[in-house]
């Protein structure tokens, strides 16, 4: 019987169990709706700006724009140091959402780290912040309470360090890792050299003969004050997009947490019934054992 | 008539999209006008109205801190940080874009002079609109 009373105390916690994972999930969804609605707003802009930026990096690779020598579009083949930026979320119970993140910046760190180059760690997010602390890994600034409510201007403010040091010399490329919002059930993992401007994918034979005229006497200061905001813009956009790759995470990871509550209490019935099953047949043969032995 | 192909974009989303006859933007080296078939031109935009003639004539205020623009051929596209549109329903809340309107401005001009020259124009805009 004690069985019996065990089984039925598993179920109860169970359902309970259950019953809270399915609020989460309601929790996240509406969570989402407005995150991915801000996502969505923003990446028209985010688009633009990469494009303006691209166009004017590219131009300025292949040599037509004169005269300019910026080291925010140029690639240093051989850096010193360089920033990461990691963006994890401030809470957990989101499946791998966080150590998807984690996993990509050590790769990274450990990549740069093998050509002997000094890696200067920046975290957002409570979760990766905790995971390098516990492993002992030096980090250069611990934001809490950031990705988990984007904010423009605090987010600038903490790219602004990257950019300063990275106009100044002090550092060679910033790294922005984050994990972004695909779909519903997909997030991606967004690896992003913010600095210098990525060129690459800019062919110059292909660049269209529109004249691109800059103000002559401070184009410096244009493209200063634009790539400052291009940073900024893109470290804001890494959080907004994290933030509702996030909610999506947890969505999933609380949608399966429930079915899987669901049907361990349905094994649990199963084995309860059987239990209860078993206790009356022992109970029947004792009792015609008992008739038996009476004759 | 011709007409140009315009987006304001804001980090939090679009302001404007759509065909207008010509737009004013307030540039950094001073205030110029686009109308269709602009030359090519990247520049940056300091804090100032941008005033944009719609298709059917009417003019349309957007009230800009910082931003950069990009004109090829028949398309403007204006990337700006923070921007409120002199529009509304009614009078109370053209009333209140106006207030935003201001405050975006005083966060980030310098001179007393550019303010006023703002608010002027915003106020006259919206007078036009009620």
């Amino acid at each position: 019987m004690a069985n019996l009373k065990e089984i039925q105390r598993q179920i109860k916690s169970v359902s309970n169990t259950q019953k809270t994972t399915r609020a989460m999930k309601l929790v996240s969804t509406a969570k989402l709706r407005r995150a991915e609605e801000l996502a969505k707003r923003s990446r028209l802009f985010a688009q633009k700006t990469n494009q303006v930026i691209a166009e004017i990096a590219g131009r300025v690779k292949c040599n037509k724009v004169g005269g300019i020598e910026n080291r925010c579009f140029v690639e240093n083949n051989a850096p010193e140091m360089i920033d990461i930026i990691f963006v994890t979320a401030d809470k957990g119970l989101c499946g791998g959402f966080n150590m998807q993140t984690i996993k990509a910046v050590k790769r990274l760190m450990s990549e740069y780290k093998n050509k002997k180059v000094k890696v200067r760690l920046r975290g957002i997010g409570k979760k990766g912040i905790e995971f390098f602390n516990y492993n002992e890994v030096e980090m250069l600034d611990q934001v809490k309470n950031l990705s988990s409510a984007p904010d423009m201007q605090r987010s600038s403010e903490f790219m602004t360090r990257s950019i300063n040091d990275f106009k100044e010399g002090k550092i060679d490329a910033v790294y922005i890792v984050y994990n972004g919002y695909m779909n519903v059930i997909t997030q991606e993992l967004h690896i992003n050299r913010v600095l210098p401007v990525n060129v690459d994918s800019y062919d110059c034979d292909k660049a269209d003969n529109t004249m691109l005229e800059l103000e002559a006497q401070d184009e410096e200061k244009m493209l200063d004050s634009l790539v400052t905001k291009y940073a900024e813009y893109n470290m804001y956009y890494a959080l907004i997009d994290s933030v509702a790759a996030e909610h999506s995470a947890r969505m999933q990871a609380m949608d399966a947490a429930t079915n899987n509550a669901k049907e361990m209490v349905n094994s649990l019935k199963v084995k309860f019934n059987k239990a209860r099953q078993e206790a009356i047949t022992t109970e029947l043969i004792e009792i015609i054992s008992g008739v038996e032995s009476m004759k | 008539m011709e007409t140009l192909q315009l987006e304001v974009l804001t980090p939090s989303g679009p302001i404007y999209n759509g065909p207008a006859k010509s737009v004013t933007l307030p540039g950094e080296e001073g205030e110029f006008g686009v109308l269709p078939e602009h030359v090519s031109l990247t520049t940056l935009l300091q804090a100032g109205v941008v005033d944009i003639v719609k298709e059917n004539g009417k003019t349309e205020s957007v009230v800009v801190n910082w931003g950069v623009v990009q004109i090829t051929q028949n398309k403007v596209v204006v990337l700006v940080d923070g921007a409120v549109a002199i529009r509304g329903e009614s009078e109370g809340d053209i009333a209140k874009a106006l207030d935003e309107a201001k405050s975006l401005i005083n966060s980030v001009a310098d001179s007393s002079a550019m303010i006023a020259s703002v608010s002027a124009r915003i106020e006259s805009a919206a007078h036009h609109l009620v």
